[in-house]
């Protein structure tokens, strides 16, 4: 402590008035009646990712160039992100707050990126060993699948990746075709994955069938199902088993095994999402004329928008709020389809309008092949007996998939019906967390709302409007002759340019302000982190209103 | 952790007497760790006197001769002239004051120092106004504002008084213009003053949360809105007063924003507001011109 120097008389007092100390005994913190307080909030981009990556602090470190700090942050939430970073629908860019600003941060293209880079840079990836007991079987070695085992696995439970299937992926192999993901990329993320720690795989085995779920409910401690949907929805028409028709799903995995397909002339895909557009690429690929018939509208299409707009440039036709009703066929052969024409009325469960014939209005199509893909359906057998199931799907009490049986645990599409690859990575994630807790014996934990921020509570003072940053692909001409990939990802330049744009919502991105233009010199700057020295801090609140982000929070002192 | 955005250096402690969220302590703390350690003050009466601690207290690790009122510029030239008979040429010296000891009562002092063109630092804090005795108006009051001593029913209706053009017909090297906003910008140039021998005038813009009636928080919002709607041009003018570079590149902001959060202009009508903004507006452009101009004479493109 500094003292107040004091004189008992004028004796003691030099001859000329001088200095002879600092200020700082006069604590004038005692001045203040708010205190300003470091207090990070949750971005935004954070909550709408399923798997809730820490993006802030990823694009963050991309900004300082510790690109092996960034991917670790990834993974410690997304096991793929080479994967993710190609085919994810990213709603966390639907939250970013730069969208409120001019426009959202290419989070996905960033994720990439350091997908990417983990890939070239195997040592990043830590090695994990079976240092605990339990073991734990896993169905299903899709997205859902591996990200679960992957974090059994990380934390030293030795993992038995069962898969009906002979090569691993699910969907990733069979269903999304290579120019959005290459089966050789596919190929090093999961061997990545299964490198790093204790699994062990079993291909070509189907639990529930080739091995009961009562023989690994009796060799395993515990068993997560992540088995996705494995068939097509039918159309419930007459004639749809006869020529013509062919479910969506089929087609797919024979054209993502390398099998020469003949479509024929014309095609007309039924549905509107991911696996419609797939379908309708890959045909436009195999040299057909593509027509994608939907009953609702664009706007209801729950196919990513990108795959939509994509489809378009390369020449898919699109036939809106028209539903097959028809199959016409000549010699056995089909030949044309009529369909009978929609409009849209009051809005269903979903909360998207539901469509409804309009009497008498019907379309007739020339057609050689009819894709459906109207929707996919699980395949329970042997399993539907040992938990409790919601038609196909099973059912979870909550999102860490807690089934029925204490011992069983799901998560994927095969709960949620078909969802996405980002989701399936956190329901496996998160099981995996709740398999460790339960054997730990550890209670689950209380959830708090997290306090997020917004552009209303950033100082935009310090933002500068900016173009994202597009991510370089082939043209449409060039991609629909082939299956190249039509993304080629960023250049280095690109990707520090588009971390740059991010706002760092709610946490401190060291921009110094605080320190800066704080009047009483009341904050010390450390090696990585800033301190209030409340001694002297006269709670001006200078710093928090200079916050760009929204990292300092106020308090009223004595409360 | 990036590397730090201005010097981590401290010369202004902790502990010190302004008000919360004081400007003029900002503009010291920026401008000591400019110069360094090797730099001498004289400060006459206004508030950095009363800022800097009682005695025999000091929140400056520097020595600081506090002079009279009228004085800051000499007793500097003084103090450095004795520097240089005593063998040292290297300490800075600089007379730092607020407005009404610049505009007013220094100002003989201040014009026979820049016209025998002595080689100190002067720095002209503008808080426009007489803060330390309790708000009243100096001839760097702008049009419009409260003060006590010219009350909301007689509030003042003279313009600010031009100092920079006051400066700049004394032909010194070096005159520059600056707000606590922009802390790189206060730095960058006390450091280029600090090469320079001769009078160096550094005018420094600093909020006065007390005197202007607005909430401390936003002493940087206002440093950073004066510039922004062209009331307080930041510029640089060199080659003695011939050279005159205006900074522009920064979103235009509107006057009346920056007026609304304090209460010195609370009182005004929307068309006073109007006219107001219609002053600053020809001012700006005015000092553009002539910058232009200035820049266009044979010899100076
Ligand atoms: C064509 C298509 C394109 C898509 N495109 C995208 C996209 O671009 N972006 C996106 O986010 N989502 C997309 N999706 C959705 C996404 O692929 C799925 O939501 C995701 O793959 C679900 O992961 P999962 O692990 O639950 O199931 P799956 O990926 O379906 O994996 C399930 C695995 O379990 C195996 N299995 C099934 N039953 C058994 C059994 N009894 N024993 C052992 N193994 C079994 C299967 O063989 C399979 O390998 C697409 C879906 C399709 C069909
Ligand atoms: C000759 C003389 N007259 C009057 C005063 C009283 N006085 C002390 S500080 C001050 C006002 C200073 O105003 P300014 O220079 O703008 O500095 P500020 O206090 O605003 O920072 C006055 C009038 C004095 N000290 N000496
Ligand atoms: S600006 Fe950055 S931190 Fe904020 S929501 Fe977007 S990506 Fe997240
Ligand atoms: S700027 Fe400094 S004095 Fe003001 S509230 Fe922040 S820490 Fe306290
Ligand atoms: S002002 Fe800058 S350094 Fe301070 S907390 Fe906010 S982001 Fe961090
Ligand atoms: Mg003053």
């Amino acid at each position: 402590m500094v003292k107040k120097i004091e004189f008992e008389s004028y004796k003691e007092m030099p001859i000329r008035p001088m200095t002879l100390g600092s200020m700082m005994w006069n604590l004038t913190g005692s001045w203040r009646n708010v205190r300003p307080l470091y207090d990070f909030k949750t971005s935004p981009c954070i909550l709408g990712c399923p798997t809730n990556e820490n993006i802030q602090r990823y694009i963050y470190l991309v900004t300082e160039g510790r690109y092996e700090e960034a991917w670790k942050t990834i993974i410690e939430s997304n096991p793929m992100p080479a994967v993710t970073g190609r085919v994810c629908f990213h709603p966390c860019m639907t939250k970013c707050t730069r969208k409120d600003y001019d426009e959202a941060v290419d989070i996905n293209a960033i994720e990439r990126s350091l997908g990417d880079m983990g890939l070239e840079n195997g040592g990043w990836m830590e090695k994990s060993k079976a240092v605990k007991k339990e073991k734990v079987a896993v169905a299903g070695s899709g997205p859902a699948g591996l990200s679960c085992a992957f974090y059994l696995a990380r934390q030293g439970y030795p993992v038995t990746l069962f898969e009906r299937d002979k090569a691993l992926g699910g969907v990733l192999r069979w269903g999304i075709p290579e120019y959005r993901l290459s089966n050789e990329l596919l190929d090093r993320v999961i061997k990545q994955i299964l490198d790093s720690g204790p699994v062990e795989v079993k291909a070509g085995v189907s639990v529930g069938t080739d091995v009961s779920m009562d023989q690994l409910e009796k060799k395993y401690d515990a068993v997560f199902l992540g088995l996705g949907l494995m068939s097509s929805r039918g159309l419930g028409m007459d004639g749809e088993d006869e020529d013509g028709i062919e479910p969506g799903l089929d087609f797919l995995r024979k054209v993502n095994s390398g099998e020469r397909v003949d479509p024929g002339a014309k095609v007309v895909v039924v549905g509107g999402g991911n696996t419609a557009m797939d379908v309708a690429r890959c045909a436009l690929r195999a040299g057909s004329e593509v027509t994608v018939a939907y009953r609702r509208t664009r706007n209801e299409m729950p196919a990513i928008a990108e795959e939509i707009e994509e489809a378009e440039k390369e020449g898919v036709a699109f036939h809106f709020l028209a539903a097959p009703k028809e199959l016409v066929r000549r010699g056995g052969k089909l030949v044309r389809v009529i369909f009978q024409k929609m409009e849209l009325g009051e809005p269903d469960d979903s909360g998207r309008r539901r469509p409804v014939p309009v009497e008498g209005e019907t379309i007739e199509m020339e057609v050689d092949r009819l894709f459906t893909a109207i929707g996919e359906q699980a395949d329970l057998e042997g399993i539907e007996s040992t938990v409790e199931t919601d038609w196909d799907l099973i059912k979870t009490s909550d999102e860490t998939g807690a089934t029925s049986n204490p011992k069983i645990f799901a998560g994927g599409d095969v709960v949620t019906g078909a969802a996405s690859v980002v989701e399936a990575i956190a329901a496996g994630r998160k099981a995996a967390e709740r398999i460790g807790r339960m054997f730990a014996g550890e209670p689950e934990p209380e959830v708090e709302e997290p306090k997020t921020v917004g552009i209303e509570d950033m100082n935009t003072d310090y933002f500068t409007r900016s173009k994202r940053n597009l991510v370089p692909r082939i043209s449409a001409s060039e991609a629909k002759t082939g299956f190249s990939e039509i993304k080629t990802g960023y250049t280095r330049e690109q990707l520090a340019s588009e971390a740059e744009r991010c706002f760092s919502c709610g946490v401190c991105n060291f921009c110094d302000n605080c320190w800066v233009y704080c009047p009483d010199v009341a904050i010390a700057r450390h090696e990585d982190e800033y301190e209030f020295l409340y001694d002297y801090c006269k709670g001006c609140l200078i710093c928090v209103f200079e916050c760009p982000c929204n990292a300092i929070s106020i308090r009223e002192e004595g409360k | 952790m990036k590397a730090p955005r201005i010097p981590m250096e401290e010369l202004m402690g902790s502990g010190h007497l302004a008000c919360q969220g004081c400007g003029a302590t900002q503009a010291m703390r920026f401008a000591l760790k400019a110069l360094g350690p090797k730099t001498a003050l004289t400060i006459p009466a206004c508030c950095w006197a009363v800022i800097d601690g009682s005695f025999p207290h000091s929140c400056i690790e520097l020595p600081i001769f506090h002079t009279a009122f009228e004085t800051a510029a000499v007793v500097a030239a003084g103090i450095k002239v004795g520097l240089e008979m005593r063998g040292d040429s290297e300490t800075t010296v600089m007379a730092w004051a607020g407005d009404g000891g610049t505009y007013d009562i220094g100002l003989q002092a201040l014009s026979g120092v820049a016209e025998r063109n002595d080689d100190i630092i002067y720095v002209c804090y503008d808080n426009e106004a007489y803060m330390n005795t309790g708000i009243q108006r100096s001839s760097s009051t702008p049009v419009g504002a409260w003060t006590t001593t010219t009350p909301v029913d007689n509030y003042k209706k003279e313009p600010k008084k031009n100092m920079i053009d006051i400066m700049a017909a004394h032909s010194i090297p070096y005159i520059a213009t600056c707000s606590v906003a922009w802390p790189e910008d206060v730095i960058a140039k006390f450091r280029k003053a600090k090469e320079i021998k001769g009078t160096r005038y550094i005018h420094i813009f600093t909020p006065c949360p007390t005197g202007w009636k607005f909430a401390p928080e936003l002493s940087i919002q206002m440093a950073r809105r004066a510039v922004t709607s062209h009331v307080f041009p930041v510029l640089e003018i060199t080659e003695h007063g011939q050279k005159i570079e205006v900074w522009k590149d920064f979103e235009p902001t509107s006057v009346r924003d920056y007026f609304k959060p304090q209460g010195r202009f609370k009182h005004l009508t929307d068309e006073e507001i109007e006219g107001l903004e219609r002053d600053v507006e020809q001012k700006w452009r005015r000092l553009l011109a002539k910058e232009k101009m200035m820049a266009s004479i044979p010899g100076m493109e």
